[in-house]
């Protein structure tokens, strides 16, 4: 009998899941107009032509370096605050309704907003990547906290430790994977901020490809950069996972 | 002079009084044994003890000073564990001796021994949620006694533990406190385990509770396995089961039957 967990058991199913996309997707693209719809192997044939020509990587870069901008700053604020919130009740008391409807809200709607305040230019995007990345981020990193237990803050303190000591051993580690969740989630909702910022506010990047794409009823190419994308949120979703799974050993059980 | 002090020691949460007017002491060198029935504040008592939460009435003085905070050179093993999920056997066990300040090379020769003094060798990669009820409880007890402490506060260490693990812990901390005999305060509800710790055994009751009686345990050091035999042992046994099984419990057993 075939064992699931072998290697080449997993790589196979993988690759024949993938094989079976792309024979959908060139027998719909056949099916399809041209000018709505595009075979798998023209999309790959213009997702060649645009990687020797440059213009696909220097539009990948260019958004790379915008979603990263963003998720970086909302990691270097969202986390510490979350934390802080967590040891501080009356503060959190005084914002935690506030913080869930920040999270709750599609941050879509503030790009208006941010367009009329910050303009368009490189760092107007970064902030809307920021505000789509913070509230996950923060929101989790409130819950996890929340979430460790307060006998193991009376265990903190029996054993005399400081208040620096109280965050390094139990307030750090007890939020880390909620924390992680929220960066999964930020990861996930940053892109779609990173594109509708390129869309919105000045195009560039892999937001301005689709767009001349789609202008210039270059469907190949539409879908070509419509894959590079999807590929790069499950490659950075996957990093995600990969990191949280690595400093969470300690909760056991095949989650 | 007793190390501890404890007059009219009094705890209300709200409008719940748990405990009233305790007197009692605590020498430098002595094993107390706390027992009472489930509720009656011992863990409480405890946590007001060890300076982590206030008490309500009278006070606590340690080492001639009034307590504030939790008190240095002590330490507590935890009714609830209380190990830390995301450190292994041998960070909880180091965690203590960590924050005392100890170096990496003390920690590194003391520990493996205090694991292996509560059998748990073997199980020093291994994560809280990966130890057995029993096997936690034994890792908060190498935790309290790898550093050496002064005080120590047991609630209920042994509650988890089978009948066998238990009497060798018991006789394995007996063997420990005489290499270096402390302060100890030991709560149990365990008549027989109180009896066989103590220098005395104080007996709370009542609702609010307070001190019933302190019963001398004039059993001979060191306590070995011949002492659960011996007749004094059951005297003594029987004697604090009546302090607690007073009018009102034997009313209400007999209704129950
Ligand atoms: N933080 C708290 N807030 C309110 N009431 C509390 C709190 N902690 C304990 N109590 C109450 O105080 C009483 C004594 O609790 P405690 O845990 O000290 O009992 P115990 O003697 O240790 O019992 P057990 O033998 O079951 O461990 C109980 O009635 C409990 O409901
Ligand atoms: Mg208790």
């Amino acid at each position: 009998m075939l064992r699931s967990d072998a290697r080449w058991v997993r790589w196979a199913t993988y690759a024949l899941s993938a094989l079976g996309g792309a024979v959908l997707w060139e027998l719909g693209g056949r099916g399809a107009s041209p000018a709505i719809f595009s075979p798998f192997s023209a999309s790959m044939e213009r997702l060649v032509e645009m990687l020797r020509t440059g213009e696909l990587g220097a539009g990948l870069a260019g958004s790379l370096a915008l979603f990263f901008a963003g998720l970086g700053l909302a990691l270097v604020t969202a986390l510490p605050f979350g934390l802080l919130l967590a040891r501080a009740p009356l503060v959190r008391a005084a914002v935690s309704d506030a913080i869930l409807l920040l999270y709750a809200m599609p941050m879509v709607a503030l790009i208006p907003f941010i367009l009329s305040l910050m303009g368009v230019d490189f760092g107007a995007k970064v902030i809307v990547v920021f505000l789509f990345c913070f509230f996950p981020i923060l929101y989790n990193t409130v819950e996890g906290a929340r979430s460790i237990k307060p006998e193991l803050i009376e265990v903190a303190r029996a054993f005399r430790s400081s208040e620096w000591a109280i965050w390094r051993d139990i307030m750090v580690p007890g939020a880390f994977p909620y924390a992680m969740t929220g960066v999964r989630q930020a990861i996930g909702r940053g892109l779609v901020g990173m594109v509708a910022a390129e869309f919105f506010l000045s195009a560039s990047g892999i937001g301005q490809l689709i767009m001349t794409s789609a202008r210039n009823f270059d469907t190949a190419g539409l879908f070509a950069t419509v894959l590079i994308i999807a590929l790069l949120g499950s490659a950075l979703m996957a990093l995600g996972r990969a990191l949280e799974d690595r400093f969470t050993l300690w909760r056991g059980g095949g989650r | 002079m007793p190390r501890i002090a404890v007059r009219g020691a009094g705890k209300r949460y709200g409008e719940l009084q748990v405990f009233r007017g305790l007197d009692l002491s605590v020498g430098q060198r002595e094993i107390v044994a706390l027992v009472g029935p489930s509720g009656c504040g011992k863990t409480t008592f405890l946590r007001c003890l060890d300076g982590l939460i206030p008490m309500s009435e009278g006070e606590i003085v340690v080492d001639g000073k009034p307590i504030n905070g939790p008190l240095p050179r002590t330490a507590m093993v935890f009714q609830h564990f209380g190990l830390l999920p995301w450190k292994t056997v041998r960070g909880n066990v180091a965690y203590g001796l960590d924050l005392a300040g100890a170096s990496k090379a003390e920690i590194r020769e003391r520990v493996p021994h205090f694991i292996q003094l509560v059998g748990l060798a073997g199980f020093e990669d291994a994560y809280p949620y990966q130890l057995s009820g029993g096997m936690q409880q034994r890792c908060g007890l190498a935790r309290a006694l790898a550093v050496e402490p002064d005080l120590l506060l047991m609630d209920e260490p042994f509650a988890s533990v089978d009948a066998q693990t238990r009497e060798i812990l018991q006789f394995e901390l007996l063997r420990i406190w005489r290499m270096r005999p402390t302060s100890m305060i030991f709560v149990t509800h365990s008549i027989e385990e109180a009896v066989l710790m103590g220098d005395r055994v104080i007996v709370l009751k009542g609702r609010p509770s307070g001190v019933a009686e302190i019963v001398e345990v004039d059993l001979p050091r060191p306590r070995t396995r011949a002492t659960l035999a011996s007749p004094r042992f059951a005297q003594l046994r029987e004697h604090v089961w009546n302090i607690l099984m007073d009018e009102a419990r034997r009313a209400e057993f007999e209704l129950e039957r």
